[in-house]
């Protein structure tokens, strides 16, 4: 792997609309991705994240808008192997052709080095499986293989749709270290996925989507920072200040005897109860699990 | 577009499935070699050739291979669909008429490659046979067209294939479908309606072939290029329908 300081490449979603028939697969979705960072594209399944990832491959044609490389679209890029790696499904090998005779058929395509192949299996830790057929690969060593295909011509953009997928524990670690390494080399890495503990060690900005609408794009810390305005309240008079954060519009809980928490920012609490002559006798910010979070922002948005 | 077409080459050479289709060619090649091709129009039945056109019937019969090159360059095209590979090879090449250019020409030179060595085995053996049932060996102008006419024949079998498969995604209807044409539409045609036969592909291919020769047939197209032009027609057709829809085409 080579370090690359000067070639940075952005990617921009503008406007990127699909329909099949009636359903917006994806619907007005404008973001933009910059280099040295791991982006995760994060949604439930069906919410159009394998789509857009294969309108910005032009495997899938926009019904409106574009999705640009440097201004560029995918297929207007004059090395697209060398420009841009990308894993889109473990499905996508002949059976009875060889791991390293499937990296060479696109490292012949694409006129790359033919000691490129040897080299990324030793990479992803396929050396040993060179010579196997792809056939009787476990989904794991298939998912390393397209991962393997993904880095060949060296890109300065990775585009990985559910990389995790397949991979015991100890390959999931291996991956979050590996594409913290490559986004440190300054290479732009989107990593689409739809269970977040799994990206969340890894992630630095995020794009939720949810039903083919982009909900946020904003970095993981923010997001964490925005949302940790729970608070948790011992007072002696629980119910009535529960019936006060209610009728003012935060949803709380009595949670046990003299205990509630709230939905509500600590200083609105404290206020509240100062306001009605409520003794506290403790009062705790509350963070919201990003998990909790994740499925809380992805649902709320209506088909 | 070099490199393109020596990937495609190189994806026919590292799957199994070439060296199959190798094999059944020229297992088609010895079998059917010695014997007339006529079985194939139920109309017009085999009757001995005479004299010089001995040679030329031999190996007329011995390349009834190109139905296999045509199978081999369907697989060329809908296993890509079939396994998923369309996304790596269209990542590769996002044009996707020059990934449709590299197979035309992948399977003109495999297709060329099969016809070969189909004649390589085919005539020595021809030879053979005639002289072992006494049989006189006359090298003249007919066996030199047929020879052309099978060589060609067979590489655009291959195009045709590719042709087919990409105007038809699903591998098992693509190949089901052509032999059905080849095998029960063609001889149905050729019995009904032998005025629209002599230009259907097989119509062509027995023109090229000049089976008409030894078969009785009259209805064949004539000359014997007049064949492998009408053919060429048919390839270009389907091929300009199938990459048509091949380059708008989701993969989803």
């Amino acid at each position: 792997m080579t370090a690359r300081g000067d070639v940075a490449t952005t990617i921009v979603f503008d406007g990127l609309t699909k329909q099949f028939g009636q359903t917006h697969a994806v619907h007005e979705l404008s973001a933009t991705v910059r280099p040295g960072v791991v982006t995760a594209f994060l949604g439930p399944n069906g919410a159009g994240k394998t789509t857009t990832l294969r309108m910005l491959l032009g495997l899938v044609t926009p019904s409106r808008g574009t999705a640009t490389f440097d201004g560029r679209r995918y297929d207007e890029l004059s090395h697209p192997v060398r420009q841009v790696g990308a894993l889109l499904e473990a499905t996508g090998f002949h059976p009875s052709r060889t791991a390293v005779n499937h990296l060479r058929t696109i490292a012949v395509a694409a006129r790359l080095d033919p000691r490129a192949p040897g080299r990324v299996l030793e990479t992803v830790g396929l050396a040993d499986a060179a010579d196997r057929k792809v056939g009787g690969f476990s989904l794991g060593m298939r998912q390393r293989l397209g991962l393997a295909a993904a880095l060949l011509g060296d890109p300065p953009v990775l585009v990985l749709d559910e990389p995790a997928n397949g991979l015991d524990p100890h390959g999931i670690r291996w991956l979050r270290e590996f594409l913290c390494g490559l986004a440190q080399e300054g290479r732009t890495v989107l990593v689409s996925s739809h269970v977040l503990p799994e990206v969340e060690q890894t992630a630095d900005d995020v794009l939720l989507l949810a039903h083919g609408q982009l909900v946020r794009q904003t970095s993981l810390s923010e997001l964490r920072a925005e949302h940790a305005h729970g608070a948790d309240i011992r007072t002696p008079h629980a119910q009535e200040l529960d019936l006060l954060l209610t009728a003012a519009g935060y949803p709380s809980s009595v949670v046990g005897p003299g205990r509630l928490v709230a939905d509500a920012p600590p200083s609105v609490v404290g206020d509240l109860a100062a306001a009605h002559g409520i003794a506290v006798h403790r009062l705790v910010e509350s963070t919201v699990g990003l998990e909790d979070l994740f499925l809380t922002l992805t649902a709320d948005v209506s088909p | 577009m070099t490199a393109l077409i020596r990937a495609e080459l190189f994806k026919l050479r590292t799957v199994q499935v070439t060296a199959w289709l190798l094999v059944a060619t020229l297992t088609v090649v010895v079998a059917g070699g010695p014997r007339p091709r006529a079985r194939r129009s139920s109309r017009h039945r085999a009757r001995p050739a005479a004299g010089s056109a001995l040679l030329a019937v031999a190996v007329a019969s011995a390349s009834a291979g190109e139905i296999i090159v045509m199978i081999m360059g369907i697989l060329a095209m809908s296993q890509e669909l079939r396994f998923g590979t369309a996304t790596s090879t269209f990542l590769v090449t996002p044009r996707r008429g020059r990934v449709v250019g590299a197979k035309l020409a992948a399977l003109t030179i495999a297709g060329l490659v099969f016809a070969l060595v189909s004649m390589v085995v085919a005539v020595p053996l021809s030879v053979v046979l005639i002289r072992a049932e006494g049989g006189t060996i006359i090298w003249d102008g007919q066996v030199a067209d047929v020879l052309v006419a099978a060589v060609l024949v067979m590489m655009l079998y291959g195009l045709l294939g590719i042709a087919i498969g990409a105007l038809v995604r699903n591998q098992i209807a693509a190949i089901a479908g052509s032999l059905t044409w080849v095998f029960i539409i063609e001889g149905a045609l050729a019995g009904l309606l032998p005025d629209a036969a002599r230009w259907s592909p097989a119509g062509a291919t027995g023109a090229a072939l000049q089976i008409g020769t030894w078969t009785g047939n009259q209805d064949m197209l004539t000359p014997w290029w007049l064949g492998l032009l009408v053919l060429a027609g048919w390839t270009v057709l389907i091929a300009v329908v199938g990459t048509r829809s091949a380059l708008q085409r989701d993969l989803t």
